[in-house]
């Protein structure tokens, strides 16, 4: 027991004392509301209002009531985009073509045909485009409701079967993407605060010579591998709560209703997700030191450790991507988590016997891991690098 | 008491062949004795630091065994681990802990604690008059001062044995009698001391014993007036070269 608080009291000294390293656990900390922050507020901007469009229209002087109903939607003519925003509408190019006969067909009860013409795989014109449908559509409605009430037809004879949409989403789930970054964010930052520590311990301590004299000593390779680890999971873990923290108070200050979310960070979401995502940081520094004592020098070990970052980043994606999702993912450290956070996010009651379990297995894996550094350690390949 | 027994350890170059296999250690086997300084004498690459790596279990030898007061070291690793003080070839010093923490935290290591450890370390720090280096952090430090610093934390805890592998590189004069006498007395008090070197007047002038080794393998032992006798020279520079035979003394 002396041993083991020496050799933890050493190696946090040691990673409180590297600037490098806490910089790098804080500017995740930081940088996670940020992104949080503008995104939300990007969203909302998105959803809640309704931008001008500038439309080409051909024509327009065949239908001035059509080009009203539209400019009162905020859909305008292109002729009026202020000059910052030209070049982007020019490139956007949405063509709506009148044609000469409008008013004549109009009256005539003939069917007219208006071109609607871009790219309609432009992403940023998904949701301008279905707006210039969606009024055109309602405006030859009203018109076509007209005529059939002036001939004493009731409308609804149009409507034999009308669908009554009842959206069983909750309301946390139209904040889907934010809470998805939030969890990846999350997820990459257990991952990613202890990394320089995990590295420096390990590698950087073999390339140092320190290594080899601490072999030397009468310590189990069990109790010096486990210091290492709880010092790069402490680190870890102080970076991920960092990470709520601010995100939390971040947070607070959006008005997420208005997207219709409910989302929030309360004690009951963040005590969850700390619980999901301690044995997360055990985990991950674990892995890193594995990796760190397999390589050859610290460089080695640098640029392969960096390759473990990719498990957080690409996991929840997959997973989401995923429609029939096999039992087992829900177990495996990363994806179980990442899972359950979705849920948690959505607002969906959490399984918390899933929850234990995936932590366990993920501890599980973690001890794995600690054992077969402790047996490596007392190889002389890997203790001199000669592997 | 520290003791050698027909250790072999062969390093294998590549995975594949046996090309490149190098016999670092041959059957080597030695004694040193409690109460004694034993000198390692021996040409660059002629083993000297696998066998002492092999003492305290880093390298793991083919065949043979060492032991430490009787412990056998691949057996019992951390107990042999708790009789030795180490100052091994290769050593680093944490940079970021003073040098006192450091020594602090081996002799953590080694199980002591409280007012006792506290004793030990001032006792070591001014026994190697470190006193002014203590509470600075090593980073920085010249090759002297982590010397220094290297060899109280092996000491610290005042081992019954020292294995010692080249102490003197690198240090000024004042400090290689600083860790002369230092030597010296643990030698009065019954410790054993095993310690490798390439500076003749020192090993003739401390040891009481003297091991060659040449190419893994015993070349002779005895004290340093006795190798100059076996060899005929009175110098123990000129028998040195003369029982490893020049070539080898060159080549390597």
């Amino acid at each position: 027991m002396i041993q083991f608080k020496a050799l933890l009291t050493k190696e946090l000294k040691e990673a409180f004392r590297d600037r490098r390293a806490l910089m790098m656990a804080l500017m995740m900390a930081v940088m996670a509301p940020v992104m949080i922050f503008t995104m939300s507020k990007v969203m909302i901007n998105e959803i809640i209002e309704t931008p001008e469009v500038y439309v080409k229209i051909n024509g327009a002087e065949f239908a001035p009531k059509l080009i009203k109903h539209l400019k009162d939607e905020n859909i305008l003519s292109f002729t009026q985009v202020p000059d910052d925003e030209k070049v982007m509408w020019d490139e956007r190019d949405v063509k709506l073509t009148i044609p000469k006969t409008f008013n004549q067909d109009m009256l005539d009860g003939k069917s007219i045909e208006l071109i609607l013409n871009t790219d309609y795989s432009d992403k940023a014109m998904i949701s301008p485009i279905s707006r210039i449908k969606d009024k055109i559509r309602a405006y030859a409605q009203s018109i076509g409701y007209k005529r059939l009430l002036v001939r004493g037809i009731d409308v609804r004879l149009l409507q034999p079967i009308k669908i009554i949409e009842q959206n069983t989403a909750m309301p946390n789930s139209n904040a889907m993407i934010i809470s998805m970054m939030l969890g990846l964010y999350l997820l990459m930052a257990a991952f990613m605060s202890g990394l320089p520590v995990a590295i420096d311990s390990s590698a950087g301590e073999r390339e140092r010579n320190v290594l080899e004299m601490l072999l030397c000593q009468p310590v189990s390779t069990v109790k010096i591998v486990l210091a290492k680890l709880t010092s790069a999971s402490l680190i870890a873990v102080l970076g991920v709560i960092l990470t709520l923290t601010l995100t939390s108070f971040a947070v607070s200050f959006i008005d997420l209703t208005k997207i219709g979310a409910s989302f929030s960070l309360d004690g009951y979401t963040i005590s969850a997700l700390l619980l999901l995502l301690i044995p997360i940081c055990f985990f991950a520094s674990a892995l890193q030191l594995f990796v760190a004592f397999q390589s050859k020098n610290f460089k080695e070990a640098q640029s392969m450790v960096s390759m473990i970052i990719f498990i957080p980043a690409m996991v929840p994606f997959v997973t989401m991507m995923m429609d029939d999702r096999p039992k087992w993912l829900d177990w495996l450290p990363v994806s179980g988590q990442s899972l359950i956070m979705e849920d948690l996010f959505k607002g969906l009651p959490v399984s918390w016997n899933l929850l234990f379990f995936t932590g366990a297995v993920t501890l599980t894996m973690t001890i794995v891991l600690v054992l077969a550094m402790a047996k490596k350690l007392q190889s002389e390949k890997v203790v001199l690098a000669l592997s | 008491m520290i003791e050698v027994n027909n250790l072999r350890k062969t390093f294998s170059g590549d995975k594949k062949g046996k090309k490149n296999r190098v016999i670092a250690l041959d059957g080597l086997s030695f004694t040193a004795n409690d109460g004694e300084i034993t000198g390692i004498l021996g040409p660059n690459g002629a083993g000297k630091t696998t066998c002492l790596r092999s003492l305290y279990g880093l390298l793991k030898a083919d065949s043979g065994y060492a032991s430490i007061d009787g412990i056998n070291v691949v057996k019992n690793p951390l107990l042999a681990r708790k009789e030795l003080g180490i100052f091994p070839d290769k050593f680093g010093l944490y940079e970021r802990l003073t040098a006192y923490e450091q020594i602090d935290y081996f002799a953590s290591l080694h199980g002591l604690q409280g007012a006792a450890k506290h004793q030990a370390i001032e006792t070591v720090i001014r026994d190697l008059e470190m006193t002014e280096l203590a509470h600075r952090k090593t980073a920085g430090f010249s090759q002297g001062q982590r010397m220094k610093v290297t060899l109280a934390q092996a000491l610290v805890h005042q081992p019954k044995n020292f294995v010692l592998d080249e102490p003197t590189r690198g240090l000024d004069v004042m400090s290689t009698r600083v860790l002369r006498n230092y030597l010296a007395r643990f030698r009065e008090k019954g410790h054993c001391i095993l310690f490798s070197s390439h500076v003749m007047q020192e090993v003739a002038a401390l040891c009481d014993r003297v091991i060659i080794v040449a190419n893994g393998k015993l070349a002779a032992q005895g004290t340093p007036a006795e190798l100059c006798a076996l060899a005929g020279e009175s110098h123990l520079e000129e028998a040195f070269v003369k029982i490893i035979g020049s070539d080898e003394g060159v080549a390597a």
